[in-house]
């Protein structure tokens, strides 16, 4: 037979010696150690794992190996049975997609076989409904050939189906699980005698469902795949977006799944808009826009915001993350103040001629001196660097708003600034950053004014889950309350609108977190305690009927007047790491100093003054995971949907779905 | 506020003002014109307010001229470490605020405020692992200003350079407050 067995290349060449002495091989043949867009074996019971809308654009990408004898001579892709593209490996095209096409032998991840190459077909697309068979042929210098299978479905639309939907409203909070959402409803409406006095605003969507978020690689997803897949239909690796795995180091050269950002500007000419209180490059963020497998790679993904807005319709672009905006000049021969910036040649981008002939997409360039701020100035940006400049931006037609280091201030940070008890976003440096509903409303205007291609906006409450991380109660349910408040804006202008859909959801749940009663004391009386289980658990924690119904007084800016109420309601958490907890809401906005709040191993973190001590107050919760933060959890998350088309979201789907369910209501229209 | 006001202070002063111990002048920096302002041998207390213009204007941070003058010079800073799930050998981020460096989901993303001085600790401790301290720290060493790559991916624009023996003493307290184990009751 030709094929040979491979075994990762730790002892790869002394086995296959073994394993060609055993069997007796007459001929050594390459072996396809990868092929991209990944399958399911090819099973009739087994689900499709690579799904696209009709058109959407895909990498096509196998990872060729060859056997000890020979070299590789040539890489063929074939869709149905039909030749896509065919690559020599002495360079020489063979075939329409020649510009498309590349062959890489060099920069490739560490264990593969000398003279292994990655051979690439980009932006390939396929508008005939229904699955097709994708098979990769290799063939090396001595004749020997080998193949593998896979393949892909293309999801049919629903033409004529009904009314469309022009505008895309997608509300993410981030972590937010059904927990979240019901701590948030406790504390902003109250309940009383079992029922809430009010709703939030995702309340009133009509139409709600449960979605799976597990990753391509785990039943428990980080924030890159938890928004990829919902923006490209398909399952993406933790820590990467918009692309498949691969076999090289380069992190922006990854097999691409075309997000609906781009496939709906590209067809459609809509615009697209990304709002976050998080730093700009963050995962969610940037997994609507940007292609990359490091999340991390912050240089690049902000650059490609800017360079490749052609491809996305960017208009609009709001969050933190100044630090990436500014020049550095590291090394460089044009020595620039000091500013802080944390651009740098190793987290930038470069692409090769494949990837722009393909996808359209720009060249890019390792320069961390360059004035990001000032080119997206040049292109026509207005730019807004607080509440006050965005308030008073007016409706430009493009909007570029950062108002933070990095990631924005938390929203009980924010809150207490502007009513002058807490003196945090001014110790940041940045004491007026707008709250998460102007900052929807103002992007909301400035996508809808001239609007006749339509719009995709982004939406998300990103601190929801950095301060589930952290344990900290009452900031992620303020930061879900603000979240809410966006929301409204986001319903209000659906209705208004009536030609826009409004999904509102998660990426995965985070912390475990859970509402396990409430204070069976008075706030006084809570902080009185002594640190220890009996005093601050066993006396406090008021489960089943002890917990009644605990009642906030919401201030005029609509948040609570405080989150320390007597008798305030209780969280738990199922995914925590080791904490002391005394119930009271933290002054900082992480982890108390002065106590060693959420060490690593107690071990490490007592101090050794004798004065600290006792000094501490809460007492010892131990954790179910390791390290000092709350994780992430596999837990379905509620959907929310409002508008046209919106009754496509019942029922338990997985995230990959929303991406089809959008595409059906904006292609082909919901009855 | 329930708070126990009692803070943790590790002082650690590394000037050459402790003549008995005979140090040799710490940095290899040249002392910037706040040098000549100085006794010799004292360091000069300098706040994180102090550090750049505040609020921060609509570009990049500024640096105020109490700052400017200060760089190359032995400054004495107090702070609290920016507790890391990945401690990174050879240095700590000193920080106004407790907070956390962004964990493995966040990564750069992250609660940073722009003025977070990145401390090195002497070429002698550059392997050591120093684990999350928490409390007030008081640190003295040269200010060192400019864009640096951190191994850990982070780009500082402030550093503070630890002689050995304030290096050492660091370590030393960090060993201890990791070595003595008190349980809760």
């Amino acid at each position: 037979m030709n094929q040979r067995l491979f075994r990762p290349a730790l002892c790869g060449n002394l086995l296959a010696a073994t394993l060609a002495a055993s069997f007796n091989l007459a001929q050594a043949a390459p072996t396809v150690s990868r092929l991209t867009p990944p399958s399911n074996p090819v099973l009739e019971t087994a689900t499709t794992l690579a799904r696209f809308l009709p058109g959407q654009r895909f990498d096509l990408q196998a990872t060729v190996q060859p056997s000890a004898d020979a070299g590789i001579a040539s890489v063929a892709f074939a869709v149905d049975g039909v030749t896509v593209a065919r690559m020599a490996h002495d360079g020489t095209p063979a075939n329409q997609y020649a510009a498309h096409t590349g062959l890489v032998k060099t920069g490739l991840v560490s264990g593969l076989t000398a003279g292994t190459v990655v051979a690439s077909v980009r932006a390939y697309a396929n508008t005939k409904p229904g699955l097709h068979s994708l098979k990769v042929t290799a063939t090396d210098s001595a004749g020997g050939s080998s193949t593998r299978v896979g393949n892909f479905e293309v999801v049919a639309i629903n033409a004529g189906n009904g009314r469309r939907a022009k505008n895309i409203i997608f509300m993410l909070g981030d972590g937010m699980g059904a927990a979240h959402r019901t701590a948030a409803r406790i504390m902003a409406k109250g309940y009383l005698q079992g029922k809430a006095q009010d709703r939030l605003a995702m309340d009133t969507f009509p139409f709600t469902g449960m979605v799976m978020t597990s990753s391509l690689n785990s039943i428990v997803t980080d924030s890159a795949p938890g928004m990829s897949n919902y923006a490209n239909g398909n399952k993406a690796q933790n820590n990467q977006e918009g692309v498949f795995p691969d076999d090289t180091t380069d992190v922006f050269d990854n097999p691409r799944v075309e997000y609906l950002s781009e496939y709906l500007h590209r067809l459609k000419g809509t615009s697209t808009g990304i709002v976050t209180t998080a730093d700009v490059f963050d995962a969610t963020p940037a997994a609507n826009a940007v292609h990359t497998a490091s999340r991390g790679a912050g240089t690049g993904i902000v650059d490609q915001y800017l360079d490749d807005r052609h491809l996305t319709g960017l208009k609009v672009l709001m969050g933190g993350g100044r630090k990436w905006f500014l020049p550095n000049a590291t090394d460089s021969t044009k020595p620039q103040p000091l500013n802080g910036s944390q651009r740098r040649a190793a987290s930038d981008y470069v692409l090769g001629a494949d990837l722009q002939a393909g996808w359209g997409a720009s060249a890019g360039a390792i320069d961390a001196d360059r004035d990001l701020l000032a080119d997206f100035q040049t292109a026509g940006f207005s730019y807004a660097s607080d509440n006050a400049s965005l308030q008073a931006a007016g409706t430009p037609a493009k909007l570029l708003g950062l108002f933070a280091y990095s990631n924005m201030n938390v929203a009980f940070d924010k809150v207490n600034g502007r009513r002058g008890t807490s003196s945090i976003v001014a110790d940041y440096g940045f004491p007026d950053q707008p709250m998460l509903d102007d900052m929807t409303s103002i992007a909301l205007k400035v996508l809808n004014h001239d609007n006749r291609k339509g719009f995709v906006l982004m939406v998300e409450g990103a601190s929801i889950d950095k301060q589930s991380h952290l344990m900290d109660s009452d900031r992620w349910i303020l930061e879900t309350i603000e979240f809410d408040r966006a929301v409204q804006k986001a319903r209000e202008f659906a209705q208004a609108n009536p030609d826009t859909i409004v999904i509102v959801t998660a990426d995965h749940e985070c912390s475990g977190a859970a509402i396990i009663g409430a204070s069976m004391v008075t706030d006084a009386a809570l902080r009185a305690k002594a640190s220890n289980t009996a005093e601050m658990r066993d006396s406090v924690v008021g489960v089943y009927e002890a917990a009644r119904f605990p009642r906030y007084a919401i201030a005029a800016d609509g948040y609570p007047q405080t989150t320390d109420v007597d008798h305030k309601m209780l969280i738990g958490y199922g995914a925590n790491a080791d904490r002391y907890e005394a119930w009271v809401s933290n002054p900082q906005p992480t982890q108390d100093s002065q106590q060693p709040f959420v060490g690593q191993a107690p071990l490490n973190t007592y101090p050794a003054s004798p004065n600290l001590r006792n000094a501490s107050t809460g007492y010892l919760v131990v954790g179910q995971v390791p390290g000092d933060q709350a994780v992430h959890t596999a837990t379905d998350v509620p959907l929310s949907a409002f508008g046209r088309g919106a009754s496509l979201f019942t029922g338990v789907f997985d995230n990959t779905d929303v991406f089809f369910k959008l595409g059906q209501i904006v292609m082909g229209g919901v009855r | 506020m329930n708070l126990h006001l009692s803070t943790f202070l590790l002082a650690l002063a590394g000037s050459a003002a402790t003549g008995a111990r005979g140090e040799a002048a710490p940095a290899p920096v040249p002392p910037g014109p706040g040098a000549a302002l100085l006794a010799s041998g004292a360091a000069a207390d300098l706040k994180f307010a102090e550090m750049f213009r505040l609020p921060i204007g609509p570009r990049g941070l500024e640096p105020s001229a109490r700052l400017l003058a200060l760089a190359g010079t032995q400054v004495r800073l107090v702070g609290y470490m920016a507790s890391a799930e990945h401690a990174v050998a050879g240095r700590l981020v000193l920080a106004p605020l407790p907070v956390s460096l962004g964990d493995e989901d966040d990564s750069l993303s992250d609660d940073l405020p722009a003025s977070a001085v990145f401390v090195h600790l002497s070429p002698a401790h550059a392997g050591h692992v120093v684990p999350n301290l928490h409390g007030l720290m008081q640190l003295t060493g040269t200010l060192q200003l400019g864009a640096q790559e951190e191994p850990d991916g982070h780009v500082s624009s402030l550093r503070l350079l630890l002689d050995a023996a304030t290096s050492q003493r660091l370590v030393e307290a960090a060993d201890r407050a990791g070595a003595t184990p008190v349980r809760r009751p």
